[in-house]
């Protein structure tokens, strides 16, 4: 971490509940929150959990595998930092939590439900980023 | 506990005309739009003292009480969540009123949404707040638009219930077929075919051009006071029999993508099940109904999950016709916002007073108990309103 870069991330827009996410792809790491109290798993970053309202959690690294649960396709209007057509897929990761995830680099045709993918990291410009590939 | 049903009446609506460019500024929607809605129920503007409106709305309660002439408001209030907020400013109005905090109050809704906004635009997300910083989550992978937003809940849905394209064409025409034959619509005297909305480009896929609402310039407001005070009025009262919020377990605005149901449905059973146990009312006895389609797929989950039909029959209910007028429910009988006009289900609202009232321009015969409901997808609302 740097003095100009006190996040530890380049993320357009986040803070301090969403910040380890960031942090983590800077490393190549896909964290998510695990509650220190009842161990449930959230991907969707929250200050607490959803189960049982403990404030306390610790982040685990997950594989980053898991099969397609549903998706989508951007055509229009045009896409900031991204190509049309732009397929995206929200997985639920072998671990049981679910994650967005571009599927850019893949085929829009060849994203379908039930399909198996693991995850790729790249940067996009200076952002440490990640996307979906299919298994 | 205090009941609010039936305790309030919609006694006047008004509404501006609805275009791509309104040529004057929404403030100046939102006063005629007001003006208007005080016309038809017969009520001087120095009586209005209570406004409730969207936090999306840029017209500030006072300045529209300003350029009316009013003279005492007490009461003013906001509900967030854009179109899934359409019917917490009646429900703000109805307890607000039952209460005795307040005597008239106006619900507005103007926007140059078109000419100025372009909701349909990728999302900016800053400053971090409690939701940009979900909405940037999500716009990091590239989703970052409402209809991208709900088209992935709706291929979800397509999965699970073996609904495709080709139904929600069903609706795209009805609702179209709904509007070429009311002079307020955009699409007026133009009805599409299936094959219309087939051809027509993808936006979002599943999602197509014709099966995404209308943008659009435009103002509505209502104006809503006791029943026993409706009674007195111009206008046959359209009473407020159920008004509800809904925002169960797993909500997220338009990113709840963590439950186990990932439609937009949800929201619409919680608000479902409120307005229910308030009114004593069952799907069964609704004549008619008005349920948002910011995207009209998402219709088909709505009649669901306000209890018109099971889970995953929708298509069937739909493509047996059940949706014009002599089916089980008509729905959208203004052209919906695909075909009439984007003023955030708020110009669904004054379709059910005209349809209620018996003036519609498709009016379904002797409509006497209607829904109404707000965006899916996100924290919503919605209402029964009934003339006896």
């Amino acid at each position: 971490m740097t003095d100009a870069n006190p996040k530890g991330h380049n993320a357009p827009c986040s803070n301090r509940d969403f910040d380890f996410f960031y942090r983590g792809l800077e490393t190549q790491q896909l964290l998510v929150q695990r509650c220190s109290k009842c161990q449930t798993l959230r991907s969707l970053p929250s200050p607490g959990c959803e189960e049982c309202g403990s404030l306390d959690w610790e982040p685990v690294a997950l594989s980053g595998e898991g099969e397609i649960f549903s998706y989508v396709t951007h055509y229009h209007p045009p896409l900031p930092g991204f190509s049309v057509p732009h397929p995206m897929a929200l997985v639920t990761l072998d671990e049981g939590v679910r994650l967005l995830g571009a599927m850019d680099g893949t085929d829009p045709g060849d994203v379908e439900i039930g399909r198996r993918v693991g995850i790729e990291f790249l940067r996009r410009d200076t952002v440490a980023a990640y996307r979906f590939r299919l298994l | 506990m205090t009941s609010i049903s039936n305790k309030t009446a919609i006694a006047g609506y008004g509404a501006t005309e609805f275009s791509k460019n309104s040529g004057r500024s929404e403030l100046r929607l939102a006063v005629e739009a007001t003006l208007g809605a005080l016309a038809d129920a017969g009520l001087d503007p120095g009586e209005v003292d209570g406004m409730s409106s969207f936090t999306m709305d840029n017209n500030s309660e006072q300045e529209i009480f300003r350029a009316i002439g009013g003279k005492d408001l007490k009461f003013y209030s906001r509900i967030p969540q854009g179109g899934g907020g359409t019917l917490g400013p009646v429900q703000q109005a109805a307890m607000a009123i039952t209460t005795g905090i307040a005597n008239v109050v106006v619900v507005y809704r103007a926007m140059n949404e078109r000419s100025e906004y372009r909701f349909g635009q990728p999302l900016h997300s800053l400053p971090p707040t409690s939701d940009n910083v979900i909405f940037a989550y999500h716009g990091f992978s590239g989703l970052m638009t409402p209809a991208a937003m709900l088209g992935l809940m709706m291929r979800r849905y397509m999965h699970e219930t073996g609904a495709t394209s080709l139904d929600f064409a069903n609706y795209a025409v009805q609702a179209r077929k709904y509007a070429s034959t009311n002079p307020n619509a955009f699409y007026y005297g133009k009805p599409i075919t299936v094959e219309d909305h087939q051809n027509s480009r993808l936006i979002a896929d599943p999602l197509r051009l014709l099966d995404c609402c209308q943008e659009s310039d435009g103002g509505v407001a209502l104006v809503i006071v006791s029943a026993e005070r409706a009674r007195d009025l111009r206008q046959k009262p359209v009473y407020i029999r159920a008004a509800a919020q809904g925002s169960p377990k797993g909500t997220v605005s338009l990113g709840g993508f963590y439950k186990n149901n990932i439609w937009p449905f949800d929201e619409c059973a919680a608000a479902a099940r409120q307005l229910y146990a308030q009114s004593g009312l069952r799907p069964a006895d609704l004549d008619a109904a008005i349920l948002y389609d910011h995207f009209g797929p998402t219709v088909f989950p709505g009649l669901e999950a306000y209890g018109f039909c099971a889970k995953g029959e929708a298509k069937d209910f739909v493509k047996d016709g059940n949706l014009a007028i002599g089916g089980k429910l008509p729905i959208n009988m203004h052209g919906g916002q695909l075909g009439e006009a984007y003023i955030h289900g708020m110009n669904g609202v004054a379709e059910a007073v005209r349809q209620l009232r018996g003036t519609a321009a498709n009016q379904v015969p002797g409509a006497r108990n209607m829904l109404v409901t707000a965006g899916s997808g996100l924290p919503t609302t919605a209402a029964i309103l009934g003339v006896d």
